[in-house]
């Protein structure tokens, strides 16, 4: 795996819709900007050498860092792979779409669910949003979220984003009914 | 109907951007940086007052504490004041305020000279600013924190706040490097051979 560069952000909300929000609300990312392993290699059948070389190392990699940067208790999670110019979608999915992947997080947060995702091809400094459901239950409706990335200088062509979020809570002023009420 | 306002609690988000080059065109940099920005967005203080309004009362009350969380955000996240070696100021302001108004908050010894102090620099502090909608990004660039005209260290790190700022919010963004640009490599005051329009003329022809 070729790593070109490592990006952390964290958000911290303390007020929303003119009222406090306190604790503050805390998401993370960390994306890692990596060569396409599948790149100039025209269309590739089976994919999974490049799987194995790279999704569970970049899902070790990214899974510790991302709770680090939350610094709290993950209660909701989700991850991207924003393709290159010159890659397949496929590319971003055949890394992500994995348990050699995923399960780096799962374990590390305690989680059961299937990390909701967005794939996405683009040029450089795409705008991509990261969808984020709770980590034991994917219908608790207070915990389904997103939070928008832009790297300026990433994706290149034959460069992948593969990102990993984490919330330490639902949106910032929840107040939606729970979903069984409905049912 | 009154739109929610962020006056009511401050500063309404806090968000860390930081990236560290691990290759840069094929190969490791000899020193990886980190680089990050810090950016607060807050109420505009100043909506509705006039271009005669004097700022300072104002500037003199937040620009401290904002420098003050900027700069604690930024030590916490680069390793400590020592590990830093550059840094950059910024403002964008929402569609409703004016550019001064940014400027208010981070040109006066209120914000620059606490910012210089917290992360243990003597350069005046470079700067970009910006009146824009929500999402734009500004580049913002960074300069050596002791000795400015240092040319490895011109440098710049884009930053964009995805709902921010409002019409009537003010984002300040404070700015720092641990290190050079990746592979920097074009010399220096100190190398640099004494070059004049006169001298080039072949070059100009």
């Amino acid at each position: 795996m070729k790593v070109r560069k490592i990006v952390t952000i964290i958000e911290e909300i303390t007020s929303e819709g003119g009222r406090e929000v306190n604790p503050p609300a805390r998401v993370a990312i960390v994306a890692a900007v990596i060569e396409n392993p599948w790149k100039g290699q025209g269309f590739v059948e089976d994919l999974s050498e490049g799987i194995e070389a790279t999704a569970s190392d970049v899902g070790a990699l990214l899974a510790p860092a991302v709770l680090a940067a939350l610094g709290a208790t993950a209660e909701a999670y989700g991850k991207a792979a924003i393709v290159g110019l010159n890659g397949e979608i496929e590319h971003g999915s055949a890394l992500i779409h994995t348990l050699k992947f995923g399960d780096h997080f799962r374990v590390a947060a305690n989680a059961t669910t299937l990390l909701p995702a967005v794939e996405k091809r683009g040029p450089a400094g795409v705008v991509f949003d990261i969808p984020l459901k709770h980590i034991t239950d994917a219908t608790i409706r207070s915990h389904h979220q997103s939070i928008e990335v832009r790297i300026s200088d990433a994706p290149h062509p034959d460069e992948l984003i593969i990102a990993l979020a984490a919330a330490a809570q639902g949106r910032p002023q929840q107040r939606l009914a729970d979903l069984s009420t409905e049912l | 109907m009154t739109r929610p306002s962020s006056s009511d609690a401050g500063v309404r988000k806090l968000v860390l951007y930081r990236e560290e080059v691990l290759n840069e065109n094929g190969s490791r940099p000899e020193r990886p940086a980190l680089r990050a920005t810090v950016a607060a967005v807050i109420h505009n203080p100043w909506l509705g007052t006039g271009p005669a309004a004097d700022l300072s009362a104002a500037a003199e009350a937040i620009a401290p504490q904002l420098a003050k969380m900027l700069t604690d955000r930024l030590i916490a996240d680069l390793g400590g004041a020592e590990a830093i070696e550059a840094f950059g100021k910024a403002a964008i302001v929402g569609t409703a305020g004016e550019i001064e108004h940014g400027g208010a908050l981070i040109h006066t010894p209120y914000f620059g000279n606490l910012m210089r102090d917290f992360l243990q620099g003597e350069s005046i502090i470079c700067f970009a600013d910006a009146r824009a909608e929500a999402g734009e990004t500004l580049v913002v660039p960074m300069w050596h924190k002791s000795a400015a005209a240092t040319r490895s260290h011109y440098q710049t790190i884009a930053a964009r706040i995805s709902d921010g700022p409002r019409a009537d919010e003010i984002v300040i963004i404070a700015a720092a490097s641990t290190g050079p640009r990746p592979h920097a490599r074009i010399g220096d005051r100190k190398t640099d051979p004494i070059i004049r329009a006169k001298d080039l003329e072949s070059a100009l022809a």
